[in-house]
């Protein structure tokens, strides 16, 4: 189809074909789906209206393709689940007919009606009408699109070097792709390194791990930068222009490891890699199969600082000369595809937890000092031994949920720590069969495979498991030994049991600077701090951000059989946009009239993406397509209307409006819903089957951002009882900031109100993410009692007063009939 | 009047508890009163309702220290949700003997033990002052604002 016939299609009188989905009995069995197909036949424009079964699956489709060629259809209207899900399968229906995409719209009246209003079906038909008039009267004023094509680089990057990091290179790698691994650590490797073996096979960890760290380490496309953190990342999918700190070593790479500088040094520190139970020097390789196998010097606790040579002891030993104090931070600039963040995980502190006496009592010891403490390659050599007296201890109590389930710390699961404490004890009795061992537990989880047997063979090896954690641990004094006293729940009875040592399960938790790759990368965060996949069950390992996925223990906790499987998912995922060469850019970006624009510069600054230019000369706003992402946000801070959002245009969105406000306004309220966060909430809240009242009408925009003052006030002029903006959590955009802007304007409306003596409780400001759909049912149900509380009298004192400012106003600020 | 101790307590908190124990482990009237434990009192609650625990003399053992939701990992209230039953039981006049006498004595004394010849006697030997007279009307007035009376019958 070439544009020109777009262009002459455009002009046409619309001919709407609407659909609507029984989706078996998930919408059916609530919604009368004839009569909203009746009412749809009756709305001007459409010119057929059926109600199928399913109007997804394969016959569906081939209807309304059949109907677009026999009926001349110019637009589709489907009424049936979330955009979110079947927009692709639908877009992709219409261009198989010959109808561009962009001419398809779509109702959401399973995820949005039929599922939250289960047991009121004449109001969930009423809502379902009006959906469906809202999105004819938005189809008849789409326009066909034509999407941008933009090259992509064809080389990667991995953002952390544990297991996951390791194995999405070396896949990358192995694909033919140039991959930067970069690690902020002196050596790849993560936690799996640290820990002795692996349940639930019980291989040794290092054992397994330490051929992949070394053929990463080797491989010609793998470019190692250890050391090394990302400190600013530009660009969009297929284009990403990463800085990365390359911190100096003052070891050169002719460095052989042969150890000679250590012995020499005298400053010593804890060392991080054993869990601060040993000691290294300021020169020091972090652990045996380190990759790259290079020493390193700590500069902050070796003796010379700032370019003053104090100290050249470790200079002296090197025969090969090899150390270098001048050595400086590089700042190396990246041109990358695609990027995978494998940033993994921190272990949880329990110091918090007074009553066990972490780091008061010295037998009271972390999971994670355990695995350094029962490896050969640990400070003790492999010897479980107390740290008070070096003894190895007869009985060994294990503690579990510690920092995990809990409002104290972090509410979810860990969901490695009940198999590893089971390994843990397993372990213990391979080496020393006499041991006591006693696991204090809440619930075991052992779900995945071969977890239950490892469980059953730890009960059968003699370990008991004790239903109830301690309410506290004592100690004595003398002895170092501890006393836990608590109720084991399954025989209702007290217990003191006395042990040698205490080992806390501890949960784990999101790196603390995750923040900071959260922000550079622009990605979003589940409510437990993890970053957020796109969609959980469908888009796994992809972040809402095109380009970008994530791999292992950074998007929740997991095991090392999991955190590779999703490392081997994302570096597909990446690899399917690279082996392509170019990706597509939704047509959904900002396009300036020039003949409108004042060159104000105010959309330049509301950009997250700062993608918008002043020509020097007219000042006219240029925006560079392939880059703007489509949150509209500088649309609707255009005081000229100079400046059009491609398929989200302020003509549609006003139609909108009109569709829900033509009847009844004053029993519904008028909701904005971002496409990422509240939206996709909304749609949660429909998947898990949350009811709430039915007046609300959402309107789905890309961002909140695209949110003008006018359409807000719009509402309340065509009557609307409340209204609702809703974007993602502040921190959370998935516009970077564009929500800022968002909240800037609901304030300047509520002020507005206020002078005017308007009640502003009708206007709400809600941020919801995309796991809350208890937020968003929560907020249905208070805009629900805002409405029934709003009288008439007010209604249309709002209607007769809130106006529109006079000054400078471009066409489009009001609905063109 | 109070008919239901949710009322007083919110009852979606003890959706929260999975029983994990710490309260009763750290309860020091469970380690005395081995019948008694707040995680038990709780699961009641959930599981039987109220009307398991009001009518239930053990739950009086609580000593309302707050030690127990110091420690819930799922920071539930338990000693309010103690509270709110000890209220309810007061009310219907489930209220123990010992209980009753110790209220009595409080709104006759303004003490909660019997001051008599040996408490004096052991007073003087640890050389502690000499107890002085209370002024009953007052704690009489401060009975009242607390709503005792309307909780409970004082003899
Ligand atoms: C005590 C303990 C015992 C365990 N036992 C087992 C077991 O027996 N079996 C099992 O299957 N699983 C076990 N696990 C879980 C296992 O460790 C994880 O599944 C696995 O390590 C996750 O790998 P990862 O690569 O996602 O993260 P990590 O191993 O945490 O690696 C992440 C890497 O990224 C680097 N990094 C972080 N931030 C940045 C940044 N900003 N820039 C550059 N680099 C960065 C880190 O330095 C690290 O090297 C255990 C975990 C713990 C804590
Ligand atoms: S120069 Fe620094 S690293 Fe080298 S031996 Fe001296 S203190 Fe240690
Ligand atoms: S894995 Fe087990 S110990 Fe860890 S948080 Fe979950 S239930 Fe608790
Ligand atoms: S400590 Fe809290 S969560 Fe644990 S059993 Fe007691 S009330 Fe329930
Ligand atoms: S408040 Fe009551 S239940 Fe809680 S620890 Fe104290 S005595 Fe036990």
């Amino acid at each position: 189809m070439t544009p020109k016939k777009v262009q002459r299609k455009e002009k046409e009188e619309p001919r709407i074909g609407v659909y609507v989905c029984h989706c078996g009995l998930n919408i059916g069995g609530v919604v009368d789906c004839a009569r909203v197909a009746e009412f749809a036949a009756g709305l001007p424009g459409v010119i057929l209206s059926k109600d199928n079964l399913y109007t997804c699956s394969e016959p569906g489709q081939e209807l309304i393709k059949a109907d677009i060629k026999e009926h001349r259809l110019n637009r589709v209207v489907v009424a049936s689940c979330t955009p979110r899900l079947h927009e692709p399968t639908f877009r992709a229906a219409c261009e198989d007919a010959g109808l561009n995409p962009y001419l398809f719209e779509m109702a959401n009246i399973r995820e949005h009606c039929s599922w939250v209003h289960l047991h009121d079906k004449e109001a969930a038909t009423e809502k379902a009408k009006d959906l469906v008039r809202m999105a004819v009267a938005r189809s008849k004023l789409l326009a066909a699109q034509e999407p941008l094509e933009v090259p992509v680089t064809r080389k990667a990057l991995v953002i952390g070097g544990g297991v996951a990091g390791i194995q999405a290179a070396l896949d990358l790698a192995d694909s033919g792709y140039k991959v930067y691994l970069i690690e902020k650590d002196p050596s790849i490797g993560g936690r799996m390194a640290q820990i002795d073996k692996t349940f639930p096979t019980m291989d040794c960890s290092i054992c397994i791990l330490a051929p992949k760290m070394s053929e990463a380490g080797r491989h010609p496309n793998i470019e190692l930068l250890t050391l090394s953190e990302i400190e600013g990342v530009e660009g969009y999918v297929g284009n990403f222009t990463v800085q990365v700190r390359k911190k100096a070593r003052f070891v050169t790479d002719s460095c052989t490891a042969c150890g000679d500088c250590v012995k020499v040094c005298p400053q010593v520190a804890p060392d991080e890699f054993n869990a601060g139970l040993s000691m290294r020097r300021a020169i020091y390789m972090s652990f045996a199969q380190a990759v790259p196998s290079t020493y390193q010097i700590d500069m902050d606790l070796c003796l010379n600082k700032h370019g003053i040579i104090a100290c050249d002891k470790c200079f002296q030993a090197c025969q090969r000369q090899c150390v270098d104090y001048s050595q400086q931070d590089q700042i190396l600039t990246l041109d990358v595809g695609t990027i995978i963040v494998a940033t993994g995980v921190d272990v949880y502190d329990p110091t918090p937890l007074t009553e066990f006496g972490y780091r008061k009592f010295p037998n009271v010891i972390t999971s994670l000092e355990f695995e350094r403490l029962i490896n050969a390659g640990g400070p003790s050599g492999g010897n479980l031994i107390r740290p008070s007296d070096q003894k190895i201890p007869k009985t060994v109590a294990f503690l579990q949920c510690i920092g995990s389930r809990s409002k104290r710390s972090n509410i979810y699961c860990s969901n490695i720590c009940c198999m590893n404490t089971i390994k843990d004890a397993l372990l213990i009795k391979e080496h020393w069969p006499e041991t006591k061992i006693l696991v204090f537990y809440i619930d075991i989880r052992a779900f995945g495979k071969g977890f239950e047997d490892l469980f059953q063979r730890a009960r059968r090896e003699g370990v008991s498991f004790i239903r109830g954690v301690p309410g506290e641990i004592i100690e004595d004094p003398e002895t170092n030994s501890l006393t836990l006293i608590g109720e084991d729940t399954l025989l209702s009875q007290l217990y003191r049991y006395e042990v040698d040592m205490a080992i806390l399960s501890v949960g784990i938790e999101p790196r603390k600077d995750s923040p900071v790759i959260q922000r550079l990368l622009n990605l979003s965060c589940a409510a437990d701090g993890f970053f957020l996949e796109a969609h959980p069950k469908l888009r796994p390992v992809d972040t809402p951000t095109g380009g970008i996925f994530l791999a292992g223990c950074a998007e929740g906790p997991k095991d090392i059989k999991d955190s590779v499987t999703q490392a081997s998912a994302a570096a597909s995922r990446a690899n399917i946009l690279m082996a392509q060469g170019k990706v597509i850019v939704e047509a959904i970006t900002a396009v300036v009239d020039e003949t409108l624009c004042q060159g104000c510069g105010m959309c330049v600054k509301v950009c997250p993406y700062s993608t918008i230019r002043e020509d020097p000369e007219t000042k006219i706003a240029q925006v560079t397509q392939a880059s703007c992402a489509g949150c509209g946000t500088c649309v609707a801070e255009c005081p000229f209307s100079a400046i059009t959002q491609r398929h989200f245009t302020d003509a549609q969105i006003f139609a909108q409006i009109d569709a829900i406000t033509e009847e009844a306004p004053e029993t519904k309220a008028v909701a904005f819903c971002c496409n990422w966060c509240s939206y996709a909430g909304a749609d949660f809240a429909g998947v898990s089957r949350m009811q709430y009242p039915t007046p609300i009408r959402i309107i789905r925009t890309m961002c909140s951002g695209r949110i003008s003052t006018e359409f807000i006030e719009y509402a309340f002029r065509r009557g609307a009882a409340a209204v609702l903006v809703s974007g993602c959590h502040i921190g959370d955009c998935h516009y970077i900031n564009a929500n800022h802007q968002t909240e800037k304007r609901v304030n300047r409306v509520w002020k507005k109100m206020e002078r005017l003596g308007l009640d502003k409780n009708r206007l709400q400001l809600a941020w919801i993410s995309a796991a809350e759909g208890n937020l968003f049912a929560r907020k249905m149900k208070e805009i629900d009692e805002i409405i029934q509380g709003v009288t008439p009298e007010e209604i249309e004192k709002t209607k007769q007063i809130l106006v529109p400012k006079k000054k400078g106003k471009g066409e489009g600020t009001e609905p063109k009939e | 009047m109070l008919k239901s101790i949710w009322e007083l307590f919110n009852k979606e908190d003890l959706f929260e508890c999975y029983q994990c124990a710490r309260c009763t482990g750290s309860c020091p009237a469970a380690m005395v009163m081995k019948c008694y434990g707040p995680r038990e009192t709780l699961l009641r609650c959930l599981n039987l309702g109220q009307e398991a625990v009001i009518n239930d003399e053990r739950v009086w053992y609580c000593t309302t220290c707050h030690v127990c939701e110091d420690r819930c990992p799922q920071e539930i209230n338990i000693s309010e949700l103690l509270t709110a039953i000890f209220n309810l039981a007061a009310q219907r006049g489930n209220l123990p003997e010992k209980i009753k006498f110790g209220v009595d004595l409080i709104a006759k004394t303004g003490r909660s033990l019997i001051v008599n010849e040996k408490v004096l006697k052991d007073r003087q030997k640890l050389s502690l002052p000499p107890l002085d007279p209370l002024n009953i009307d007052e704690i009489e007035g401060i009975l009242k604002k607390t709503g005792l009376n309307d909780a409970i019958e004082l003899s």
